[in-house]
């Protein structure tokens, strides 16, 4: 074998993680089965790759063998559902004995999975079920409300170890609508196109009323349109995703131009929590300007909820 | 904020602010309608109330005794005098109410499943619970289920409850002829259903009447202010407020809840005469938690609508709920409500 073909599969075998060792080299199959028992799988990286490579040599491996095993390397670095079934599924049994884990395959790469927990000596409760939805191609996976919070860091590491991350952070956004979510992170909800005449229907709207009767005046109509430009530019002309509340954490302290010397000396902020709720949040917050309830543009603390993709926030002076 | 304004005129506090721009240019007719409001009797919103203390007449008695009120939500209802009631037929009223209650649910009116028949009705005074002397006596009813099983003991399950009572009445008191005795403030704990029949006896054995009392966002503040105003060693629960906003086609509901040593210290900084609440003083206040979330979001909490109150002494909400969570101050809410449903009657 050639000294460079040698070094090429040298360099390619250092490269896989032990984890998949066997499954590259059993999916290129250039070394028999019997002859990968032979070899010692757990002896040290280096010390494996070089009884590797003796067998290669000895099978007489040429480029071309060597630039399959390149690819196969590739190929598995994209995404095995089954192995990310199996692994998951184990990594919660070796932990727990009693659980029930189901899987169904979706659209676009997402599987959905789901986990009724039980405890060591109780079976699991099939009516009180986790399910958790898991887009491969991205590293998003969503997760429905867990009754038992302490089954929480199991399912985190399974699902973080079996999609081949190595680490697993909670969002801050929670909703009932899964589409709303995805249409969030996935940044799906921007359909509106640049336009130069966005504004122009509008003009045409008010215009029309005028003329159907000139008696009629619509007051402040400069600061209305004003108005209602801002919100179409902060919210868009397209339906908002649906989230159903917002919750922010406050720690600021009270400051305010017209009441002067209310809590002047006090150094320490107002703890508020103040929570959002709403059927459908985003929409009920874009009609509040032209309602006259709020000013435009709105506080970026609301506006920036589905650009942020969270809606559980901690405000603290700067 | 006019002290003039009936209750019923202000249903939203930013309403109200718009109404008085509109009389401004009314001058002459207004100027009329507050005289002719100055002559009728009813009393309207003071522009100050003395903050809640512990009363003597409670001091004296037991806390436990009131304890089996507190943390329990109440509905509230004004009721006008009872004609011919006697503090000394008590027995004879549980005696009929009981056979009343019989009768009804056997007519099928009132048929919950499940439930056995086997009721008793109690009537008890509640000692103590008043303002003055010359209130009367609050007393208490009660519903009571006697348990068929011979594996439970035989003890009794408190069904439904309701209790009428008078604190610092003495507005009404005075308007009032000798046969009469008034009991304005009405609470209610229980199955709706039976809240229907014991308001049918009453209104049919002593000619009153019954009528659910609101509370609308002008009170919600004052009750807020004075409640924040309330001295407590410990508090056991967060303040919080909660408006709804007018907003369409979806519903917004916004919750405010703010520490309540935080709240505590906005209110003393607000706070300049002692031992008393003012006017001034509730705008003040809520003018401040007005401000501090509109810096945050922009967004006018004072054009939406209060609905929901929230402190360590009590809770209310618009709808006419209550929850008491404090004894020591039982008798300053009660006095707040007992003004509510005396203003409601006239």
């Amino acid at each position: 074998m050639d000294e460079t073909v040698a070094e090429f599969i040298k360099r390619t075998i250092l490269k896989i993680p032990m984890t998949e060792m066997m499954t590259i080299l059993k999916a290129w199959d250039f070394l028999p089965e019997n002859q990968l028992q032979t070899v010692n799988f757990r002896q040290r990286k280096e010390s494996l790759v070089q009884d590797l490579v003796l067998l290669c040599e000895s099978k007489r491996a040429s480029l071309r063998d060597a630039a399959l095993l390149d690819i196969i390397c590739e190929d598995v670095d994209l995404f095995d559902m089954e192995r990310f079934k199996s692994s998951f599924e184990k990594i919660l049994r070796r932990a727990l004995k009693n659980v029930t884990v189901s899987f169904r395959d979706a659209e676009e790469n997402a599987v959905w999975i789901r986990i009724a927990w039980g405890t060591q000596y109780r079976k699991p409760n099939q009516y009180k079920p986790v399910y958790v939805v898991y887009y491969s191609q991205t590293p998003y996976a969503f997760t429905s409300f867990c009754h038992l919070k302490s089954n929480t860091p199991l399912l985190s590491q399974a699902l973080t170890v079996a999609s081949n991350h190595h680490k697993i952070v909670k969002m801050d956004l929670r909703s009932r609508y899964l589409d709303s979510l995805k249409a969030i992170v996935f940044k799906q909800y921007n359909q509106k196109f640049e336009t130069h005449n966005s504004t122009m229907p509008l003009q045409e709207t008010l215009e029309l009323d005028m003329h159907m009767d000139s008696r009629i005046i619509h007051e402040n109509k400069i600061e209305k349109e004003r108005v209602q430009r801002v919100t179409q530019e902060t919210f868009g002309d397209y339906p908002q995703p649906r989230l159903e509340f917002a919750q922010y954490k406050l720690e600021t302290k009270f400051r305010s131009d017209f009441h002067g010397g209310i809590l002047a000396e006090r150094k320490e902020p107002l703890r508020c929590l103040i929570k959002f709720s709403s059927p459908h949040l985003l929409e009920a917050l874009k009609s509040l300007a032209p309602a006259g309830i709020a000013d435009a543009p709105l506080s970026p603390l609301l506006t920036c909820i589905p650009n942020k993709g969270m809606n559980y926030f901690k405000i603290r002076d700067k | 904020m006019d002290p003039y304004d009936t209750p019923e005129s202000t249903p939203r506090h930013g309403a109200s602010s718009r109404l008085k721009g509109y009389f401004i240019g009314a001058t002459p007719l207004r100027k009329r309608l507050e005289s002719v409001r100055k002559q009728a009797s009813f009393v309207p919103t003071p522009p100050r109330r003395k903050i809640p203390q512990c009363s003597q007449l409670q001091e004296d008695n037991d806390p436990q005794k009131f304890a089996f009120l507190l943390h329990k939500q109440w509905t509230l209802y004004s009721l006008t005098p009872l004609y011919k009631f006697s503090y000394t037929n008590l027995k004879e009223y549980s005696r009929l109410l009981s056979a009343f209650i019989a009768a009804e649910k056997q007519k099928g009116l009132a048929v919950e499943v499940g439930e056995d028949f086997n009721i008793k009705v109690t009537f008890s005074t509640l000692l103590g619970m008043k303002g003055t002397q010359r209130d009367p006596e609050a007393f208490l009813v009660q519903i009571l289920s006697k348990s068929q099983l011979p594996s439970e003991n035989r003890g009794q399950k408190v069904l439904w409850t309701g209790w009428f009572c008078c604190v610092f009445g003495d507005s009404l008191l005075e308007t009032v002829p000798e046969d009469f005795t008034c009991v304005p403030l009405f609470l209610a704990n229980g199955a709706e259903t039976n809240t229907a029949i014991v308001g049918t006896w009453f209104q049919e054995t002593f000619d009153c009447h019954f009528s659910s009392l609101a509370i609308n966002a002008f009170n919600l503040s004052w009750m807020a202010a004075m409640w924040t105003a309330c001295k407590m060693d410990q508090y056991m629960a967060t303040t919080e407020f909660l408006w709804s906003v007018p907003c369409s086609p979806q519903s917004l509901d916004i919750s405010y809840a703010i520490h309540p040593e935080d709240a505590k210290a906005l209110w003393d900084s607000v706070h300049k005469t002692p031992g008393e609440v003012t006017q001034e003083e509730v705008d003040l206040f809520m003018d401040c938690l007005y401000s501090h979330f509109h810096r945050h979001f922009k967004i006018h909490l004072s054009a939406t609508r209060l609905v929901r109150v929230s402190t360590s002494v009590a809770s209310a909400h618009t709808d006419g709920k209550i929850k008491i969570l404090c004894h020591k101050y039982l008798i300053g809410i009660l006095a707040y409500l007992t003004e509510l449903a005396i203003f409601q009657i006239d």
